[in-house]
């Protein structure tokens, strides 16, 4: 029984799902004046800050996932209180804005089981899972095993995180000049951004009622147990090629990738280096997007938004541009990257990638619904 | 109903059992806790226990009671299966351990060095691993160069059954081939006063592993096996009767099953906590590992039922049920060398 995705929301500084891939489309940048933190302080100038109609920025992380949980089950139809529903929740900072802001909380606000049941009071089980900036494609590679080991009826797996103070402080200490905008696979890239966001996918075993927006097929984790920061292709490339084994398609059918892509010295060569060795040696090699330099590195999130665009260009026949790119690095030459404006593309099979600090890796495979 | 893994090697150490011995064949001691007070004079821990004996001097030197007893099992039950490294792809062969807080000596140890030493607190950083749930699983996976998935579950009485649901989905899943998936605890000091001053019974110890495969890959590649596992649940908030029915159905047998293999679990395990101490952790291990040995030695039937179930003080419960194999023209009735201590 093939594995399907009936419902998807986000939330980034360009809006909902609909309205980022718009803008996505049109080229536009999300990146605005950092809010809420010293910037004098933290050599972070800039940011990518969600629309504040949530009210307030405490439990920001937890505010949004709600709304994105919502809207994914609105629109997957799926019934909760009749089946087995377990959400997952990948994050790489928890609430520990909540924390920084001093004030009194509960030590479990710093999980989001709450945040979850104030949209899916009848879900069977919440699981907060903190894998650094892929933990939303091991919440999606858990989903799977749950919904095909029969465990769950439906897992939603979502992924979210704000900013806090000590991240902020650590991407400055990181770069010599503060960054202004995120700009993947650029020669001239400065670095990373963080960007507020979440996002929530419905992942089931046979469709509701809702057309399924994608057939999630397989997800492949690996762990460096190397650098605590650095990336190590070896490592990337075991998640890829197990992503490419179980998903039984091969390399030469993946038409685009949603790349990792954070702007950043060392992951864009080496997720470059991963695309042209696993999937462009033996021909063109896919299209190449990536999100970053419009929405910010919104981390938790980060690889199930990239779901989301992959699924909007499945059914667009769309790809965005990489906001931010002009001219591409060295290692990227011969690759497929979309710049400047959208390229029409029937999107069959899509790859999605997410790597996280400590060396923990996620590539997703997903296809076209039939 | 297919069963979910195979048990095709496995191995005990105990204050009753060493190897695949049968049960009663070594002896209790409190050796290796030196000169600190105990708070009854017998301990029910593994006499004449030497960590370097077994294994050498080279590596074990910062090794715990846990680390050494989990190495060693992991090393005799993956002899046992004949399953040589290398045949199978060191990255398909994995770890899976339980536990209930690791090494309780390990870590208070640790803990109290930082609050003696004189600052800046200069503890030894060599010792750190230890406090950590996953050492043992880390530890044996680095000594036979085991580079599949590597877990750690904590789940006291319960971990047994723990380590079988979470193993039997690994191998579901393809995620790894082989896996050594056993139980550890270790008798201490530290361990024999935190049951004493919690009013639990006398602390025992003890490991046990065991080889878990699909069966049908098992049987392929010839192994011989001893169990298969054919159905496991876990946990919580529920009445273990619970467990079993759902294990019982999930397994295609007869419902009037559940009684009898229920009650034989109960004596089993009462029988071995006065003989073996509350080995908390490696309890469900100790039961499987004695049930194993009747197997192997031909005292049970080829096809014998056996229910495994478990409760933890805080709530949690569990069940498994298991369908002894005899091994054709195998070990019947005759002993594998005992490993002494």
């Amino acid at each position: 029984v093939p594995v399907v995705i009936t419902g998807s929301a986000v939330l980034t500084c360009l809006g909902n799902g609909e309205s980022t891939f718009a803008a996505l489309l049109r080229g536009v940048t999300g990146v605005g004046p950092l809010r809420g933190a010293d910037a004098s302080k933290l050599s972070v100038t800039h940011g990518y800050h969600v629309d504040d109609r949530l009210g307030g920025e405490r439990f920001l992380a937890s505010r949004m996932l709600t709304s994105c949980l919502r809207e994914a089950i609105t629109q997957s139809a799926l019934d909760v209180a009749s089946r087995r529903v377990v959400v997952i929740v990948g994050t790489g900072l928890r609430e520990l804005g909540a924390v920084e802001s001093g004030l009194p909380m509960a030590v479990q606000q710093l999980h989001f089981g709450s945040a979850a049941r104030a949209a899916v009071p009848a879900a069977a089980e919440v699981l907060t899972i903190s894998n650094a900036c892929s933990a939303g494609g091991h919440a999606l590679a858990l989903a799977q095993d749950l919904v095909e080991s029969g465990a769950a009826d439906a897992v939603i797996a979502a992924g979210t995180d704000s900013m806090t103070t000590s991240m902020l402080a650590m991407i400055g200490r990181v770069t010599d000049v503060p960054t202004e905008q995120v700009r993947p696979f650029d020669a001239d890239r400065t670095g990373v951004l963080l960007g507020e966001g979440a996002a929530a996918v419905v992942i089931e075993s046979e469709p509701g009622s809702a057309r399924p927006l994608a057939r999630l097929l397989s997800t492949g984790l690996s762990c460096d147990a190397g650098h605590e920061t650095a990336p190590d292709p070896a490592g990337i490339r075991r998640a890829a090629l197990d992503a490419l084994d179980r998903s039984g398609r091969g390399a030469a059918e993946v038409d685009l990738v949603v790349a990792h892509g954070t702007g950043t010295a060392l992951n864009d060569p080496v997720e470059a280096g991963l695309i042209g060795d696993v999937l462009a040696s033996g021909g063109p090699g896919p299209l190449i997007t990536a999100v970053k330099g419009a929405v910010g590195h919104t981390s938790g999130g980060s690889a199930l938004l990239n779901v989301d665009v992959a699924m909007r260009c499945m059914a667009a026949g769309m790809v965005p541009p990489i906001v931010g790119l002009r001219r591409p690095l060295d290692e990227g030459a011969g690759l497929r990257f979309v710049t400047g404006r959208p390229e029409p593309a029937a999107v069959r099979v899509a790859q999605v990638n997410a790597f996280g600090f400590g060396g923990v890796n996620s590539v997703t495979v997903l296809g076209a619904p039939r | 109903v297919s069963p979910q893994a195979a048990v095709t090697g496995w191995s005990v150490l105990s204050p009753a059992s060493h190897g695949t011995a049968a049960h009663g064949t070594a002896a209790h001691g409190t050796a290796g806790h030196g000169e600190e007070p105990l708070p009854r004079p017998a301990g029910h821990s593994i006499g004449d226990f030497d960590i370097r004996r077994r294994l050498g001097r080279k590596g074990t030197g910062f090794f715990d009671r846990a680390t050494g007893l989990g190495v060693i099992a992991c090393g005799q039950a993956i002899e046992d299966s004949g399953i040589s490294v290398g045949n199978v792809p060191s990255d398909r062969i994995g770890v899976v351990l339980g536990t209930t807080v690791g090494s309780l000596k390990s870590t208070m140890e640790f803990s109290a060095e930082t609050l003696i030493q004189d600052r800046p607190y200069l503890v030894n950083p060599g010792l750190f691993p230890n406090t950590v749930l996953n050492c043992v699983a880390g530890q044996a996976a680095i000594w036979y160069g085991l580079k599949g998935v590597n877990a750690t579950v904590a789940g006291g009485p319960l971990a047994m059954l723990n380590v079988l649901r979470y193993a039997t989905r690994v191998l579901a899943r393809g995620y790894a081939d082989v896996l050594l998936a056993g139980v550890v605890e270790e008798f201490t000091a530290h361990a024999a006063w935190a049951a004493h001053l919690s009013g639990h019974p006398p602390a025992g110890e003890g490991a046990a592993v065991f080889v878990l495969e699909r069966p049908e890959a098992a049987r392929a590649a010839g192994r011989g096996v001893d169990a298969e596992l054919l159905a496991v649940t876990t946990g919580f908030g529920r009445d273990v009767n619970g467990c079993v029915r759902e294990v019982i159905a999930k397994a295609g047998l007869d419902s009037a099953e559940a009684g009898p293999l229920a009650r034989a679990a109960a004596e089993r395990q009462e029988l071995l906590k006065l003989e073996s101490g509350d080995c908390q952790a490696a309890s469900g291990g100790l039961e499987l590992a004695a049930l194993l040995a009747r197997q192997r030695d031909g005292q049970a039937a080829d096809g014998a039922l056996s229910l495994l179930t478990a409760r933890t003080r805080e709530g949690g419960c569990g069940a498994a049920v298991l369908r002894g194999c005899s091994r054709a023209g195998g070990y019947h009735g005759q002993r594998r060398a005992d490993v002494p201590g």
